[in-house]
């Protein structure tokens, strides 16, 4: 039997296997220490960060769980750039893998500004988040418009010499439009999806259930309908996509890959399972012999219309 | 208001290095209780060894075989407060049958397993020269007292637990009536703890209306409280004791990853900004009643 190569790459970026954790879900990389070894995934992608540290949305309640998924409406709550650069990723640092932070902020300038203060440091490249539905400015603000992801996106590349990595909404009428204008601007991959706008209600109360009134769906639920955008986006631009949505086991990634993503990011379901990334390694791994395949790059895109 | 001993310092709390361990505990011995309560033994000597009175379990209510196959339902891990320790290698956790992740953990049976993670959170601080301790359960509150009651009087302190509930059966554990005399709860009196037990449908007064009205010999003994329960039973705690008791309160709040992360179930925090927000799952559950912002607390 011979070994299987899981490497994949990401324009300038290489991976040696296509599983991340998507950003939001792992915090900022030592809250679950000791749970796994995540030095063996092929990514982690941090949780977003801002110029100025952010509040987030009213508490009670920011989640709520749903069939097959989950609500949240964090607001992208977070220390802000700063103490992220002084705290958080030093001891993010310590996972030996490909480290990637992810940014956000109301205006290209702020976007610009935290991607220039992440140059020197070891991340292997910098996600940009112009996808979040929880917060009233910037987020998907951005995201859903050509013009204005390409504006960030512009800004971002000529603050950094790192990867770029736009995170895409679903929540467009064209995500192919989206992504195109993405590339135009310089984006090196594109990573999607974020979650889907939704709105839980508490009946007995008349009122929703999040304290933010709407949030973003994650988990199982969206998976199709993640799977359906990674198809048109990765065959309609010449960028290489980080497939994300529900993904819970190696099937649920390996649907992601044959339809055109050259990785993918596991959100939801580390809740469940902190080794569910070494789950679906193991199971893409056994993929690849059943199938007697060599690479997991020969997978990519590979689905066969009817 | 006289002034008080000065109670532990909060800012001195930091978060404490985390003994963090994910195991299968096979379940040993279910029982049901009062008021459609369970409780389940289950058998984690590596989380009982490190375990502290106040701490969590994140269970995974399905089959830990099935991991691989998303539930439709109960997706995320539930937390369930360690109830007590069971010598050698046991710990007990209580609930109510109630939502999804409770009806699945009640149709567990003997041998199954679970997927636990745990001992999570901050649980209670007690100090070393504790002499006397008041803990104060509302309703289902009770869960993690034994553990405490017991960390308490192995410390030869005082113990005395005042419990409060809507009706008898609202608590999990049997209520004792005597002709003559308070009632009381015969489990934690046999522990060796001053039990008193009031329900708003008999005595018709709250557990706070007592802690009131014995304040003064609870500060006369120089007493810790710890407390357990619903919000508004805390914040009226917090009001009463501030500038005479240390208090220290349980929380409880909707959570997603249970380590810190996802910052789902965060609570006000007192700061100079009156911005901040801590989590219930990692700064927390057991936070001294002066470090939340209880104004800007959700009822």
């Amino acid at each position: 039997m011979t070994a299987t190569d899981l490497t994949v790459r990401l324009g300038p970026l290489t991976l040696k296997n296509p599983v991340l954790l998507a950003s939001g879900i792992f915090g900022y990389g030592d809250e679950f220490a000791g749970l796994a070894d995540y030095s063996q995934l092929g990514a982690l992608v941090l949780k977003t960060i801002t110029r100025e540290p952010r509040a987030g949305n009213p508490p009670a309640c920011r989640t709520a769980e749903t069939p097959a998924g989950m609500v949240n409406a964090i607001g992208l709550e977070n220390v802000g750039l700063e103490a992220f650069l002084r705290d958080k990723l030093p001891l993010a640092l310590a996972h030996d893998t490909n480290l990637i932070a992810s940014i956000a902020g109301d205006t290209p300038e702020d976007f610009a500004h935290c991607a220039a203060a992440l140059d020197s440091t070891p991340l292997a490249a910098l996600e940009i988040n112009i996808s979040c539905p929880n917060v009233k400015h910037g987020g998907m603000a951005f995201g859903v418009s050509p013009e204005a992801s390409a504006e960030v996106v512009s800004a971002v590349r000529a603050a950094t010499t790192k990867p770029i990595i736009a995170k895409l909404t679903p929540n467009v009428t064209d995500i192919t439009a989206i992504a195109a204008a993405c590339q135009r601007a310089g984006a090196d991959a594109l990573s999607l999806t974020n979650t889907f706008s939704a709105m839980v209600i508490d009946v007995e109360k008349r009122c929703p259930l999040l304290a933010a009134n709407t949030g973003g769906l994650s988990g199982p639920a969206i998976r199709p309908a993640a799977v359906y955008r990674v198809f048109q986006v990765a065959r309609a631009v010449d960028l290489p996509v980080i497939g994300m949505g529900g993904i819970w086991n190696a099937s649920d990634a390996l649907e992601f890959i044959l339809a055109g993503a050259s990785a993918v990011a596991i959100g939801t379901a580390l809740y469940a399972d902190p080794a569910v990334g070494h789950r679906v390694l193991a199971g893409l791994r056994d993929y690849l012999e059943r199938h007697r395949l060599a690479t997991i790059t020969d997978l990519i895109g590979s689905l066969e219309l009817h | 208001m006289s002034s008080p001993e000065v109670p532990p310092q909060p800012e001195c709390r930091k978060l404490p290095p985390r003994d963090l361990l994910r195991v299968q505990a096979p379940i040993l011995e279910t029982a049901a209780l009062p008021g459609d309560h369970r409780r389940l033994l289950l058998q984690a000597p590596q989380i009982a060894a490190v375990a502290h009175p106040g701490q969590f379990l994140h269970i995974w209510p399905h089959p830990p075989a099935e991991i691989d196959r998303p539930p439709c339902a109960a997706l995320l891990r539930r937390p369930y407060s360690i109830s007590r320790l069971r010598p050698p290698d046991g710990l007990e956790i209580l609930f109510r049958v109630r939502g999804a992740g409770g009806r699945l953990l009640a149709a567990k049976t003997d041998g199954d397993l679970l997927d636990v993670i745990g001992p999570l959170g901050r649980g209670f601080s007690l100090r070393p020269d504790l002499r006397a301790a008041v803990v104060i359960a509302g309703g289902i509150g009770l869960a993690p007292v034994p553990f405490l009651l017991e960390a308490i009087l192995a410390r030869g302190a005082r113990a005395i637990l005042l419990v409060g509930a809507a009706s008898d059966d609202a608590i999990p554990y049997p209520v004792e009536r005597p002709r003559a005399g308070r009632a009381t709860l015969p489990d934690f009196a046999a522990l060796g703890a001053d039990v008193t037990f009031v329900s708003e449908s008999v005595e018709g007064i709250l557990i706070s209306e007592v802690l009131e009205a014995r304040l003064d010999e609870f500060t006369g003994l120089g007493a810790d409280v710890f407390a357990v329960g619903p919000r508004a039973m805390l914040k009226r705690l917090a009001q009463i004791t501030e500038g005479c008791l240390s208090l220290q309160v349980s929380l409880e709040e909707r959570m997603a990853c249970g380590l810190g992360a996802c910052r789902s179930c965060v609570v006000p925090a007192r700061s100079d900004d009156g911005k901040a927000f801590v989590t219930v799952c990692r700064d927390g559950p057991v936070f001294y009643a002066t470090e939340i912002d209880w104004e800007r607390l959700q009822p």
